[in-house]
C-alpha cells in the first residue's frame, strides 16, 4: 500500500515536472519572434545579420528609429501614416460603439412590429465575410467618390454586426424598472440612452471598442484596394511599400515594427481583461 | 381611458425602437446587403475595371471559365492546404497548452499573456518579423542547424513549394494559438470544480479525468473553436500578400483571397472576381451558418 502511494506520487511529480518543461519550452518558442523583433529594432543591420545573432544589443541604436520615421525619402511621410491610422481606427471605434448600443438597445427594449426581422437581417450579415463583398464594396466606393478619402476608410466598418449582437445581449439584462422610472420622471428616450444606458454598459463598450480599434488597426485588405496616394496610407501599406522599396536595412525594418506596434501593446498591458471576448462568447454559446 | 393611454406609450415606444434601428440599419444596406446583392449580379457580366465599355451579359461563363481554370483549382487548393494545415495543429496544441495551464497552480496569468502576446501585434508586423526570420541568414536556418546538428544548409523557407507553404502556415500558428489557448482556457474554467473532485474520489488519475471528463465537456468549445479557426483559415490573406510581395515566388500560396485580389486589381476582371467571391461566399456562409447552429444545439449545463 506505502510502496503503490510513493510509486503514484513519483508520477505525479515526473508528470507536474513534465509539464512546466512543455509549458516553458513552449513559452519561449512563442516569445523568441517577438524578442528578435525587439532587440534588432536596437541594433545596426550588420550586428542583425551576423551568425549566429548576437541576442544582446550594445545600448539602443537610436539611428533605426530615427530613419524609420524619417523615411527614405526624409518626407517623414510614416508619422503622417501613423496619424491616419490613429485616426481612422479611433473614428471607427467611436462610431461602432455608438450605433451598435443604438441598435442593442433598441433591440433588447423595445418591443417594435418587424423586431426579429431586424434582428435576423443584422445576424445575417455576420454570414457575410469581408473578402466575398470587397469587390463589389469597391465599385461602390468607386461610384460615391470615396475612394483615396477618410470617408471610404471609414464608412464600411460602421455598422458591425457583432456589435449590434453584443450590445443587445448586454443590454437585455437591464432592468426595465430603472427605464420606466426615469420615463416616469419625464426624461426623453434621447436622454436615458445617453444619461443611463450608456454609462452602465461600460465592459461591453470597452470590448468592442478595442475590437473595433484592433481589426482597423491590421487592416490591410480593404486599405489596399481604397487608398492611392502615400498621404492617404495606414501603417499596413507603408510597411507593405516598405518593405517592396528597401528590401536592404533590417534594423530600420524592426524599428518601424516596434513603432506600429506601441499602440498596441499599450492597451493590450493596460486593458487586456477586454482584449478576449471570451465573455461574448460564452453568450453567443448561450444564444 | 388608462387602457388607451398605455396603448399610445406602447405605440411611442415603438417609435423609438426604429429610431434606435434606423442607423444601423441604412449602413447594414450601404455597406452589406447591396455589395453581395451587386456581387451576384456583376458576377454574370464581364466588366473590365478600365474599360469603358458597358459590360455585357455573359450567363454562367465566369463560373464555368473558373470550374475550368487550372489557376483557380490550385488557389482551391492552396487554401485548403493552409487551413487544413493550419486548424489541427492550432486545435491540438492550443488544447493541450490549456489543459496544462488549467492543472498548475501558479503563474496561470502569466502563461495565458505570453502564449497571447503575438495576436496583440498587427498581421502585417508578424510577417515582416518572420520574413527576417525566414531569411536565409536569419533565425530560423540557424536555428534548425543547430537542432539538427547541420551545419551552413539553408532549408529555403521562402523559396520552395513545400517550405514556403510551411513557412506561412507556422506565421499563422504562431500568431493565433494564444487566442484559441484562452478560449479554451475559459473554456475548461467553466466547467465545476466538484465533477473533477467527484472523479478523483471516485479514484480517476488525470488521464481518465481528462479523457472522460474534461475533454467531452469541452465539446461545444472545441467545435466552437474548429469551426471559427476554419473560417479564419479560408479567408487568410496578409502573411501571403506580403510575402509574395517582399519576393517570394506567389503560385504555392496563392490563396483564394489573394487571387481574388489580383484578379480584380492586376488584371481588371471585375467579373471574374466577383464570380470567385460568390463561390467564397457560399463556402464561408456554409461554415457561419454551421458555427450558429453548434453554438446554439450544443450548449451544455454542467449542473
Amino acid at each position: 500500500m506505502n510502496a503503490n502511494k510513493t510509486r503514484a506520487w513519483y508520477l505525479e511529480k515526473t508528470f507536474t515536472a513534465l509539464m512546466w518543461l512543455f509549458l516553458a519550452g513552449a513559452c519561449l518558442a512563442v516569445i523568441i519572434p517577438l524578442a528578435f523583433m525587439f532587440t534588432a529594432s536596437a541594433m545596426p543591420a550588420r550586428d542583425i545579420l551576423k551568425m549566429p545573432y548576437p541576442w544582446i544589443p550594445d545600448g539602443i541604436y537610436w539611428q533605426n528609429f530615427w530613419n524609420a520615421l524619417r523615411g527614405p525619402e526624409g518626407t517623414f511621410i510614416f508619422a503622417r501614416n501613423a496619424f491616419n491610422s490613429l485616426l481612422v481606427s479611433g473614428t471607427v471605434a467611436f462610431f461602432t460603439v455608438i450605433f451598435s448600443s443604438l441598435a442593442g438597445y433598441g433591440l433588447a427594449k423595445f418591443k417594435f412590429k418587424g423586431r426579429n426581422l431586424v434582428f435576423m437581417l443584422i445576424m445575417a450579415t455576420m454570414m457575410i465575410p469581408f473578402e466575398a463583398i470587397m469587390i463589389p464594396l469597391y465599385m461602390v466606393a468607386m461610384r460615391m467618390g470615396l475612394q483615396d478619402t477618410y470617408a471610404g476608410l471609414i464608412l464600411p466598418f460602421l455598422a458591425n454586426a457583432f456589435g449590434v449582437f453584443l450590445m443587445r445581449q448586454y443590454l437585455i439584462t437591464f432592468p426595465d424598472e430603472i427605464l420606466d422610472a426615469a420615463r416616469i420622471d419625464g426624461a426623453s428616450e434621447p436622454r436615458i440612452f445617453g444619461s443611463i444606458v450608456m454609462p452602465s454598459s461600460g465592459p461591453a463598450i470597452a470590448t468592442l471598442a478595442i475590437l473595433a480599434f484592433r481589426s482597423q488597426w491590421d487592416s490591410l485588405l480593404w486599405p489596399l484596394l481604397v487608398v492611392q496616394s502615400d498621404e492617404m496610407k495606414t501603417i499596413p501599406l507603408y510597411i507593405t511599400k516598405f518593405m517592396a522599396e528597401t528590401h536592404s536595412d533590417e534594423g530600420i525594418m524592426m524599428a518601424v515594427a516596434v513603432m506600429a506596434s506601441i499602440p498596441m501593446i499599450v492597451l493590450f498591458l493596460t486593458l487586456s481583461k477586454y482584449f478576449v471576448n471570451t465573455e461574448g462568447l460564452t453568450s453567443a454559446t448561450k444564444g | 381611458m388608462r387602457h388607451k393611454r398605455g396603448f399610445s406609450m406602447e405605440r411611442k415606444k415603438a417609435r423609438w425602437g426604429w429610431v434606435f434601428v434606423t442607423p444601423s440599419l441604412i449602413l447594414f444596406a450601404a455597406f452589406s446587403f447591396y455589395p453581395i446583392i451587386n456581387a451576384f449580379y456583376e458576377s454574370f457580366f464581364n466588366r473590365n475595371l478600365l474599360s469603358l465599355r458597358p459590360p455585357s451579359f455573359v450567363g454562367w461563363n465566369n463560373y464555368t471559365y473558373l470550374f475550368r481554370s487550372k489557376e483557380f483549382w490550385l488557389s482551391v487548393q492552396n487554401t485548403l492546404i493552409f487551413t487544413g494545415g493550419t486548424f489541427l495543429p492550432l486545435l491540438v496544441f492550443s488544447l493541450i497548452l490549456a489543459v496544462f495551464i488549467m492543472s498548475i497552480s501558479r503563474f496561470r496569468r502569466f502563461f495565458q499573456m505570453a502564449f497571447y502576446s503575438p495576436a496583440v501585434l498587427s498581421s502585417v508586423v508578424a510577417a515582416m518579423i518572420w520574413l527576417l526570420i525566414f531569411d536565409p541568414r536569419g533565425l530560423a536556418n540557424q536555428g534548425m542547424n543547430s537542432l539538427l546538428g547541420t551545419a551552413g544548409v539553408n532549408y529555403n523557407w521562402l523559396s520552395t513549394t513545400t517550405m514556403l507553404r510551411l513557412s506561412t502556415i507556422i506565421v499563422y500558428f504562431w500568431k493565433y494559438i494564444g487566442y484559441f489557448t484562452v478560449l479554451f482556457v475559459s473554456g475548461i474554467g467553466s466547467i465545476p470544480d466538484t465533477l473533477g473532485e467527484a472523479a478523483l474520489i471516485d479514484g480517476a488519475n488525470r488521464w481518465t479525468m481528462f479523457w472522460y471528463v474534461t475533454f467531452p465537456l469541452l465539446k461545444p468549445t472545441t467545435l466552437l473553436v474548429s469551426i471559427m479557426t476554419m473560417i479564419q483559415c479560408l479567408k487568410t490573406f496578409s502573411t501571403q500578400y506580403m510575402f509574395t510581395s517582399a519576393g517570394a515566388p506567389t503560385r504555392p500560396i496563392n490563396v483564394i483571397t489573394l487571387s481574388i485580389y489580383n484578379t480584380a486589381i492586376k488584371d481588371y476582371r471585375i467579373g471574374r472576381a466577383t464570380a470567385m467571391s460568390i463561390l467564397l461566399f457560399i463556402v464561408m456562409f456554409a461554415f457561419t451558418w454551421l458555427q450558429l447552429k453548434v453554438s446554439r444545439t450544443e450548449d451544455v449545463s454542467h449542473m
